[in-house]
Formats: structure tokens, sequence, C-alpha cells
């Protein structure tokens, strides 16, 4: 079974990078005839990663959820399932290059540094941390595919504005559509998030004697929570549209990197594993 | 095949004479009518306001193209028209070039959308007044298939290529759905109305018409279903509209940056659509400037236009190569339509059943009557074939092809022999 998992490792980068190949390259041409067939590489990859996460959980006895490496490939996955449905269920075309070459990095990276951990803390087994780090990491994704439709959104804005006709105006789908997408993946990213840190406060006190309200994961996480949640709100009130409103989801976006690069690397807290 | 093809069209003649010989729907039928009179025994009829074309199976292999353009002369009465004026086809060109027509490459929009339509009225036409025989019919059928194939597996009809189709399209890049959405045309004139009539067809929520002529924007409001708002009045209620086409012959500014900013704050920064199709321009092209207003002139439009033709140009290869699959499949069956391959093909389909039976029943006869049975039957299957065969062979010595080929067509089509495939009993 590890061998099959080391295999599958290497395959994965490989597969996800055929993917973004098949979805560029119907970005560029927009033939009629090639628009199911990167859907099909698309769900062979999410497969064959699925695949792998349960040989990994069942081989090394946890969900690879304990370690930076193992959470960029369940971000992967979360990000590649996530466009997966937005895909299938918009029928939008033109903006999945855009995305899957997220899930391809992150899956590189964890590739590249992955090791077989079969060792690992007691308290990475719980069941709560599972649904605790699965929806802070759901909640990521959502964050992560709002930024992108955000940033897709100002450069069509821009090119609107400036009669720039060109392969981005001619494919990706129209603002109004953008800014919907980067709304619903902002509010779905929101709601797991919340989620993720209501589990951490009611359970993290319990299960980690040094914690604090102060550690600088918790304090970014709400920091981004806050900020997602002033936007959702003043978008539902009506007074933020538009180029206001993807803005401030891309600099959600950005807080949320800054403030995880700062709480996994460079500070010391209960709360980092590795 | 003695098919013959006139054209006088946009590439020919200067839109005059293309008026000149304009065939209204009102006239084709009797035009028609004289051409039926005057030896041409089934045909098409075309006329659009870029082209007329005539396509005819004369009853005489003697007629000729001068026949069919001094028919149209004769109807239309116009004298300014030469024979340089006309491009002819004959045969296998006459088909290819109606292919050509129906697919929109030969049209001076390339990818026009409208002369598909107008090929198969102009067919319907030819239908109602006995005009399309059995042979035109397979034609037009060709015409369509490869009408339907152009657009489905090529681009050659994609993207706007006219400033108010463009305008329209652009809206449809910054909006998701024109149903929930309201417009303002500004000017009732004919650019207004081809913008107005646009977005009526893309199902717009709500549509006003204004013009400094009262009289002319209700009559386009009446014919789209759209508000009038008073010319005088217009500017307090822009607020109110996602876009605004302008497209009046003002000769000074109607909507200055100051308008359009205060229509904005009441709309709480709502986008708006600005498009100014007027020349000269109606709207302050300093709007441009302000979040969250798109503004568009003829200038941007055009690059849309440009853009857009030279995409559909580029697909012009991919058509023609529909083109020639469509009408090799077509010759090879009007091929078929030979006196003496089709004589044998009918023999050789009646002896393969003759053949099947007396096997399948030959148990049921003593052994001195087998041969007798098989004898019988074959007298049988001669007497009935004699007299086809002799009208099949009579019908191929005569003057007219198209006579010869309907018979053994229909003949083909009867008993389901095909040229690939003898007996389709099975």
């Amino acid at each position: 079974m590890i061998s099959g998992i080391h295999t599958i490792n290497i395959l994965l980068p490989i597969f996800y990078f055929v993917t973004l190949v098949a979805y560029f390259y119907d970005f560029l041409k927009a033939e009629k005839k090639l628009v199911n067939a990167k859907r099909v590489f698309l769900f062979i990859t999410l497969f064959l990663h699925l695949i792998y996460i349960v040989l990994r959980t069942i081989a090394f006895d946890h969900p690879p959820i304990t370690n930076v490496f193992e959470i960029f490939t369940i971000l992967a996955i979360t990000i590649s399932f996530s466009y997966f449905l937005v895909e299938l269920v918009s029928d939008i075309r033109g903006t999945g290059p855009f995305i899957i070459i997220l899930p391809l990095i992150f899956q590189l990276i964890s590739s590249l540094f992955i090791q077989d951990l079969t060792e690992v803390k007691e308290v990475l087994r719980s069941n709560l941390l599972g649904i605790h780090v699965i929806s802070a990491l759901l909640g990521y994704s959502g964050f992560t595919i709002s930024a992108v439709y955000g940033f897709l959104y100002l450069v069509l804005y821009k090119d609107i504005k400036l009669n720039k006709f060109g392969l981005i105006f001619n494919r990706l789908p129209n603002l109004e559509v953008l800014e919907r997408l980067s709304l619903y993946s902002a509010v779905i990213g929101f709601i797991a998030l919340t989620i993720a840190i209501i589990i951490g406060v009611i359970w993290l006190p319990i299960a980690f004697p040094h914690f604090s309200y102060l550690d600088p994961k918790l304090v970014g996480s709400t920091l981004v929570w806050l900020l997602y949640a002033g936007g959702i709100t003043s978008k539902v009130m009506g007074k933020w549209r538009g180029k206001k409103l993807v803005i401030l989801s891309i600099s959600g976006f950005i807080v949320a990197i800054i403030s995880t690069i700062l709480s996994n690397f460079l500070a010391q807290s209960f709360h980092s594993f590795y | 095949m003695n098919l013959i093809a006139i054209s006088i069209n946009h590439r020919t003649a200067p839109v005059d004479l293309r008026e000149a010989v304009y065939l209204k729907e009102d006239e084709i039928r009797p035009f028609i009518n004289f051409a039926k009179e005057n030896q041409i025994k089934e045909g098409l009829v075309l006329s659009t306001c870029n082209r007329t074309e005539i396509f005819g199976i004369p009853n005489s292999n003697e007629t000729s193209h001068e026949k069919f353009q001094s028919l149209l002369l004769n109807f239309k009465s116009s004298q300014n028209i030469t024979e340089n004026h006309f491009q002819k086809y004959v045969s296998r060109d006459a088909i290819r070039h109606l292919f050509c027509v129906a697919t929109g490459i030969d049209s001076l929009l390339i990818g026009d959308n409208q002369v598909f339509k107008q090929v198969k009225d102009s067919f319907q036409i030819a239908e109602e007044t006995h005009f399309a025989g059995y042979i035109m019919h397979r034609i037009f059928d060709s015409a369509i298939r490869t009408g339907k194939r152009a657009i489905s597996e090529t681009s050659i009809n994609e993207g706007a290529v006219t400033v108010s189709y463009a305008a329209v399209q652009l809206t449809e890049k910054i909006f998701s759905n024109l149903s929930k959405k309201s417009a303002l045309v500004i000017g009732a004139g004919e650019t207004g109305e081809i913008a107005a009539k646009h977005l009526s067809e893309k199902g717009i929520g709500s549509l006003a018409v204004t013009n400094r002529t009262q009289e002319k924007a209700e009559n386009l409001a009446q014919k789209l279903n759209a508000k009038v708002i008073p010319f005088t009045l217009f500017k307090e209620s822009i607020h109110k509209f996602d876009i605004i086409i302008s497209a009046t012959s003002s000769p000074e500014i109607l909507v200055n940056k100051d308008d359009v900013k205060a229509a904005l704050k009441k709309r709480s920064n709502n986008p708006m659509i600005l498009m100014d199709i007027a020349v000269p321009r109606d709207i302050d092209p300093e709007t441009r400037k302000i979040d969250y207003v798109f503004y568009h002139d003829l200038d941007s439009l055009n690059i849309i236009v440009e853009q857009n033709l030279s995409k559909r140009k580029s697909e012009i290869p991919k058509v023609e190569k529909i083109i020639e699959e469509e009408l090799e499949n077509l010759w090879e069956w009007y091929n078929s339509l030979q006196a003496a391959p089709a004589i044998k093909d009918l023999r050789d389909f009646f002896e393969e059943i003759r053949n099947e039976e007396v096997e399948k029943n030959k148990n049921k006869f003593a052994a001195e009557d087998q041969e007798k049975l098989d004898i019988v039957t074959k007298r049988i299957i001669n007497k009935i074939l004699h007299h086809p065969t002799i009208e099949l062979r009579k019908a191929d010595d005569s003057a007219s092809a198209s006579d010869s080929a309907t018979k053994i067509g229909i003949i083909r089509d009867l008993f389901g022999i095909s040229p690939n495939k003898k007996s389709e009993k099975n």
C-alpha cells in the first residue's frame, strides 16, 4: 500500500498539470468539441486524489491534517472539488485555469515535502480536531476561490473600461456572474470558518493546557472572520457592491495568507504542530 | 445536372441596381409563374436587399443564363443592368454557390444569420408555387443541412458584426440577466430602432424610448411594447435605467458628466452602461472615468465588430470543407440517377426477393416441379419489370435530363434502392 501511496503522490501533480493544460487550451481555443474533455480530466484527477487521501488515512492511521504538507494536499482537493461543483452547477466556462493552478501549486509542494508519519501526537487523533481543521480548510478554500473570482472581476472590469476586448473579455463570464461567484464562495468560506472558530473556542481550551486567546492563529482567523463578516453584511444591506466588494474579498484573502504564514512559521504557540 | 443559376449581389452591382431588380415578397410568386411559363421547370428565387438569385432547371438543355437574365430584366424592366452585373453558375458550381449563400460565407456581413432564414423562406415559396420539384427538394435539403452544420460545427455566425448588436452584446458582458434590467433608447431613428429591437429580442426587462419628435418615439414604443419618456424630461429619469443607448443626430452633448454622476448617486452606485452610437456623440466621453459607469462609443464598439469579422473570416475554410463534403454527397446521389445502373439495381432487387422466396419454399414442391417454380417466378418478375424498364430507357433518351432523374429517383426511393446499398428491404 505504501508504494501505491508514493506512486500516486508523484502522479498527482502530473495529473493536476495535465488538467491545467486542458483547461488552459480550452481557454485559448474555445473549441466546442473539447468542452467536456477537460471536465473528464478534472474528474479523473479528483478521483485519484480521493483514493490517495483514503489510502494515506488507512496506512498512517490518521487523516492527513497533522502538518502543513498534509494540509496542502487537503487544500488542493477541496479547492478543485469546490471548483468542479461550481462548474457543474453554473456551467460557467473560462475561469478554470485561474483556479486549477492553485491545487497544482499546493499539491506540488505537498508531494515534494510530505512524509510518511505514523507517529503523531495523541491530541491530533481527535475527531473534533478533524472537524475543526476540515471546516477551517473549507473556509480558506472558499476565500481562495472568492479572491480568484474577485481578481478576475477586476481584470475584466478594467478591460471593459479600457476597451480591451481580448481573450479575457471573450472567455470570462460577465461581471455580475463573477461578482456573484466571488460572493457565494466567500459566504461558504465564512460559514465554514465560523464553524471552525466555534469548535476551536470550545475544544482548544480543553485539549491544550497552554491555550491562549492571544494565540496568533486565533487572532489572525478572527481578523479574517471580521473582514468577511463586514463585507457580507454591507452587501446584504446593499451598501457595497461590485468593485468595492471584490477588493474586500481579495484583501481578506491576503490577510488570511499573511496571518497563516506568521502564525505557522514565525510565531511559536500551542497552535503549531510542526 | 443542368441546374442554372444567376446572381446579382453586393460584389457585382451597386445598391441602386440591386434595388432595381429586388423582388418583393408579393412579386416573387408572379415571377415564378412567369418563369414557369417560360420553360423553367423547377427552381428557387431568392431576393434580399443584398442579392437576387435565380436557380432553375430548364425544360430544354438549350436554355442558357441569358434566358434567365432576360426573364428577370423583362419582369423588373431595369435598363442600366448589363450582363456584367450577373454572376453565372451551372451544374455543380450552382449548387456550391447556393451552399455558400446558405452558410453566409457569400454575404456582405460574413456569417449573416438572416440569409439562412431567407433561403428557407424562398424554398417555402417555391414549394407553395409548385416550383420545387424532386431534384430541387433534394438540393434544398442539402443546402439546409450544410447551413445547420456550418452553424453548429464552426463559429461562422458568432459574435456581433454590427455596431448596434455589439452594443447589446457588450451589455451581456456586464449584466447577467437582461430581463431584470431596464434600458432607455435616446433617438428613434434607424440606428436607435435597431438597437431597441436587439434589446427587446434579448428580453430586456423594461424598455423606454425618448425622441425629440414625440410621435416617432410613440411609433417605435408601440412596435416594441416600450414606454415613452418626453424628450424634455428624460435627463431627470436616467438614474432609473441600467442601460442607456443614445443614437440621435443632435449636434451637441445631451448627457454630461454631472448628469451621470448625479444619476449614479441616486442609484447607490449600481452600474450603468452608456452606449453612445451617435455621430457626433450625445454623451460626454469623460463619463468613462466614473467608477461603475461603462461608457462606450462608436470607436470602441467598432473594435468588437472588427475582431468578430476577422474571426468569422478565419472560419471560412472550415465552412468550405463542410460545403465540399455535402456537395460530394449530393453529387453521388445525383449520379445514381442514371438509367442503366438504376435498371440493373432494380432488377437485382427483385431477383434477390424472388430467389429468397424460392429457396425458402421449394421444399414444399416435388423435386420435378422445383425447376418449373424457378422458371415461372423468373417469368413473373420479368413481366412486372418489363414496362418500368422500357419507361426508364425512354426517359433516359428524352431531352430533359431532369425528367429522367426524377423518374429514377422516385423508383429508387419507392423501393429503397440506394446506389451504395442496393436493397434496403432487410
